[in-house]
């Protein structure tokens, strides 16, 4: 495949401007983040100001940002380990059992995919206050433990993996439930990789749910805490970018990570329809 | 031996009472280092006074306690005593959440000021605490920098329109008059004062009628644009504040906290104070408070009374206002205290006091507030006729008030 | 077979449980209050029949949320899909430095919508930086900062958001690019086609599904746009949207849960309408382009 030359330096242009574009406003987020708390973001101060560490020291001695971030990691971990679990056993029976009642399920799997979810911020609402579970944790956790992207995702990997081993195994006596576990999950361990990983910072970066569903500072998130210092409270440009970029952070590092999860999981859910 | 037995006597009896106290859960807003040992000295002295009653205190933070009250006596789990601001009681009174208070508070209605804004139809649902209004704040340097002799006060809102443009034109970075963005529950009540100063209204004086595009409001709002438009730094109440304490605006209008911040952050201004500008002289100000109000569901109502009239009572409020800075207390005899009359700004917000007004006591006050906020950001910040928003909001407020 | 029946079922019943309390339930519900009058502070509620949706669509505030939400929609989407697929085009063949691109280009994608609207605030504000870049290049930005007006809040926001979800289109069309067989462009390279005509001959419509399913995707998400509404403007400056209406309507102030459920409502049957019709138009065998 031999192509012509002549538009490369056109290409790099656009993928540098490109670049720029796309990674500049992070930058400016850590550089006031680290600017010094008194003096105004004025482009003279962004450029000549020192850098300080002292922004995030405050957010931790002074606006309860550890409790906000433990409540995002519980949260998070709570609703991964739960999608790992159930989207596992759901997609596992929807993969290798098939009649007329498992159909129905799926394609309330299929429905909900579709359904734009912000139109059930009433009535979740509603339902949480009448449960009592309001405010607490569970309202954050108990209606995302299983997620229809999910099932989707390890139902076609499942699909994918032949039930041969099972089988040998039923054959041998074992009991369904030791087999899905202790053969098929581990089997599945790529999707359930992208699967956690997909799950864990959708639930991280969201925040209408987690907003509307709690009002006190012991379990709201960090997105929420966020959102609110603007406006409520005595809070300057600089400690607010140092929140977002302790919001920002655990992300970047774990996408540097596992880069090859994200890109996979976004493009299987996509392509495969 | 006897000693010991009276003692234990004693002690017998003094546990058996706290065992037989009565319980009273009071849900207030007040939590900064400042004021919250006041709050649980007094709810420590009235049970020292009362024995048989016990005081749960639970705290409400502004951006939640809104909400945390609704839900509160929507499901049942409301407290005996509430702090409520003004603008909320009639949602809660026409609800049939609070009880009424109009016999117990007959004695003593001649002490407090504020108690029309707890009144809803004819019934009276809260006891007031303490007041709140708004006066005009400047600052000094800048007038003087613009050519002002140093006791210039607007007495009319031509006069603060001239000054604020003037100081407005004294550099890049410096702004004439702090205006209001369109930010829900802030902007209507920097109009309102414009408007009533100007002798406009909302509803006509038998309350039928929604009469807002008259004349004077017309007038009002058309002073208010211009001072926008030519001298103003736009930006929500907190920032306006901001920059006005930064010594970059001319002239805002502000309510008794602007003074605590000033001390609390020890902020080196040169402050003025006055009243409200107007055609009568002193214009009107806008007129809320914190009240204290019993819940329908509570049990022991009698008690829960007796705690509201001593938490307001006017040593109370004095300790309270001192604490918090406030510089209005809804009590006549409190307000007699010298801590009131002790610096300049303080006599002005109680010269204020007596010429304010406060919008209707009406459960669809929320709704009517965010139409008037509508039609005052139309104006400001889109372009046409300033009576024509006027016009759409009468429209609205009929339809609301017709269904 | 019996007991394997039961087995499936067993497995199946985390989701039967969460579509039947989490889903299932809510709309059912909220379908039924938006016939009511339901206040979440009244002490009791009556039906309305179809009052709140007449009432909604003489309402000017929603009218106005409807007319955003389609703005923000209409004015995003054409955007994202056209920078998506030239960023994907750019980064479709191996080069040096390709997983650095395509890496940085996502990153606002993964990025909390909270702080990137924080951020563009900071950014946006009077004096702030887009404003100097404004003035560099002759344009008088909006005195108050361009969230503070009328003309430009909402378009400044949409900006935003194009910005932010490029990068996630991008990698979808990535995909959709890969699944092309290469035989095809071989071939059409030895028939003397050029670039131009290799593009619209194979690679658009081969990307047609792909298409759909990032048309289909971006606008149920873009009718719901909220949080950078609700964190850089609150609304205010004609920047309300469909789920904005809902969320101040239902859930701040006076907590009217029948007429935001109405509102749910209306918003539920446009998005539906709205996939259905691109479904339509992009299944069709003949090319539209």
């Amino acid at each position: 495949m031999v192509r012509p030359r002549r538009f490369a330096w056109l290409k790099y242009t656009a993928l540098i401007a490109g670049l720029t574009i796309m990674v500049f406003p992070l930058l400016w987020m850590f550089r006031v983040a680290l600017m010094d708390a008194g003096a105004g973001i004025s482009l003279a101060n962004i450029a000549s100001s020192q850098f300080t560490l002292d922004n995030f020291a405050d957010l931790f001695t002074q606006n309860n940002i550890g409790q906000y971030l433990f409540n995002s990691i519980a949260v998070g971990l709570a609703v991964t380990v739960g999608n790992i679990l159930f989207c596992f056993m759901v997609a596992y029976a929807l993969a290798r059992y098939r009649f007329l009642t498992n159909r129905l399920v799926f394609i309330s799997v299929v429905v909900v995919l579709m359904i734009p979810a912000h139109i059930i911020i009433i009535p979740l609402y509603v339902l949480t206050l009448k449960a009592g579970i309001y405010d607490t944790y569970w309202a954050l956790i108990l209606p995302w433990l299983v997620n229809p992207i999910g099932i989707f995702l390890v139902k076609q990997y499942l699909e994918s993996v032949p039930p041969s081993m099972e089988e040998a195994a039923r054959m041998d006596g074992a009991g369904e439930f030791r087999i899905l576990f202790t053969i098929v999950m581990p089997l599945c361990k790529p999707a359930l990789a992208v699967l956690s990983i997909q799950v864990f910072f959708t639930n991280w970066n969201s925040f209408l749910f987690p907003y509307i569903l709690t009002q006190s500072d012991n379990v709201r998130t960090l997105p929420v805490a966020l959102a609110l210092f603007q406006g409520h409270q005595a809070i300057d440009w600089q400690h607010l970018m140092a929140g977002s970029a302790i919001a920002v952070l655990p992300v970047l590092i774990l996408f540097a990570i596992v880069q090859k999860q994200i890109v996979s999981g976004i493009t299987a859910g996509a392509i495969k329809q | 031996m006897r000693r010991i037995l009276q003692i234990s006597l004693a002690v017998l009896f003094l546990t058996q009472a706290s065992f037989a106290a009565t319980t009273i859960t009071w849900w207030q807003f007040w939590t900064d280092p400042g004021i919250k040992p006041v709050i649980k000295a007094m709810v420590d002295e009235f049970e020292k006074a009362n024995p048989d009653i016990k005081v749960e205190l639970t705290d409400l933070t502004w951006s939640n306690g809104h909400e945390k009250i609704v839900i509160a006596y929507s499901s049942g789990t409301a407290p005996d005593v509430i702090e409520l601001g003004s603008d909320w009681i009639a949602q809660f009174a026409a609800n049939g959440h609070l009880a009424d208070l109009s016999e117990s508070v007959a004695t003593d209605s001649g002490e407090y000021h504020g108690w029309s804004l707890a009144t809803y139809k004819d019934r009276l649902y809260a006891r007031p605490w303490f007041l709140g209004t708004r006066v005009l704040f400047a600052n000094r340097d800048l007038l003087k920098r613009a050519g002002y002799e140093n006791d210039f006060m607007p007495y009319k809102l031509s006069d603060l329109k001239v000054a604020a443009r003037k100081v407005h034109l004294l550099g890049k970075d410096i702004y004439g008059w702090g205006s209001n963005a369109p930010e829900k529950h802030r902007l209507y009540k920097k109009f309102l004062p414009f408007m009533w100063s100007e002798g406009g209204q909302i509803f006509s004086d038998d309350g039928r009628m929604c009469v807002l595009p008259s004349v004077h409001t017309v007038s009002a709002l058309t002073i208010y644009k211009e001072l926008h438009d030519s001298s103003g730094y736009v930006a929500n109440q907190r920032g306006i504040e901001d920059a006005f304490l930064d010594g970059k605006v001319g002239f805002i209008i502000s309510g008794d906290w602007l003074l605590k911040r000033i001390e609390l952050e020890k902020r080196k201004i040169n402050l003025a104070t006055a009243l409200i500008p107007g055609p009568k002289f002193p214009g009107k100000s806008f007129l809320g408070g914190e009240f204290l109000a019993v819940s329908e569901s509570c049990e022991h109502k009698d008690e829960a009374m007796r705690f509201v009239a001593f938490i307001t009572s006017p040593e109370n409020q004095v300790r309270f206002c001192q604490a918090n800075r406030s510089a209005t207390p809804s009590s006549k005899t409190a307000q007699q205290d010298p801590y009131f009359s002790s610096t300049e700004p303080l006599k002005i917000f109680n010269k204020q006091i007596l010429s304010v007004k406060h919008p209707p006591v009406d459960p669809d006050w929320v709704v009517i507030e965010d139409i008037i906020e509508k039609a005052v950001e139309d104006a400001l910040f889109g372009s046409g006729l300033i009576a024509e928003p006027l016009r759409q909001a009468q429209m609205k407020i009929e339809h609301l008030k017709n269904k | 077979m019996r007991s394997s029946k039961a087995t499936a079922f067993v497995l199946a019943l985390p989701w039967i449980v969460t579509f039947g309390i989490f889903w299932l339930f809510p709309l059912l519900y909220s379908f039924a209050i938006g016939f009511t009058d339901y206040q979440l502070l009244a002490r009791d509620y009556h039906w309305v029949g179809l009052a709140n949706y007449v009432n909604l669509f003489s309402d000017p505030a929603f009218l106005a949320a409807i007319k955003n939400t389609f703005i923000f929609v209409g004015g995003t989407i054409p955007f994202t899909t056209v920078i998506a697929l030239a960023m994907a085009l750019l980064l479709n063949r191996s080069f040096k430095g390709r997983g650095l691109f395509r890496a940085t280009y996502f990153l606002p994608s993964i990025t909390s919508m909270v702080v990137i609207a924080l951020i563009f605030t900071n950014l946006y504000s009077r004096g702030g930086y887009v404003a100097c870049l404004a003035q560099l290049i002759g344009f008088t930005p909006p005195e108050y900062g361009f969230l503070y007006d009328r003309g430009t809040a909402l378009y400044s926001i949409m900006a935003m958001d194009v910005w932010m979800s490029v990068g996630y289109y991008m990698l979808i069309f990535l995909a959709g690019l890969k699944a092309i067989p290469d035989e095809l462009y071989e071939a059409a390279e030895i028939s003397g086609a050029g670039r131009f005509r290799q593009f619209f001959s194979i690679t658009l419509p081969l990307l047609r599904p792909v298409m759909l399913f990032i048309l289909v995707i971006n606008s149920i998400k873009s009718f719901q746009v909220f949080v950078e509404i609700f964190v850089m403007t609150k609304g205010k400056f004609d920047t309300a949207t469909m789920v904005y209406f809902i969320y101040d309507s239902g859930l701040t102030t006076h907590f009217s849960f029948g007429y935001a459920s109405a509102a749910a409502y209306v918003l539920f049957v446009i998005i539906g309408l709205f996939s259905i019709l691109q479904f339509f138009l992009l299944r069709r065998r003949q090319p539209l382009w």
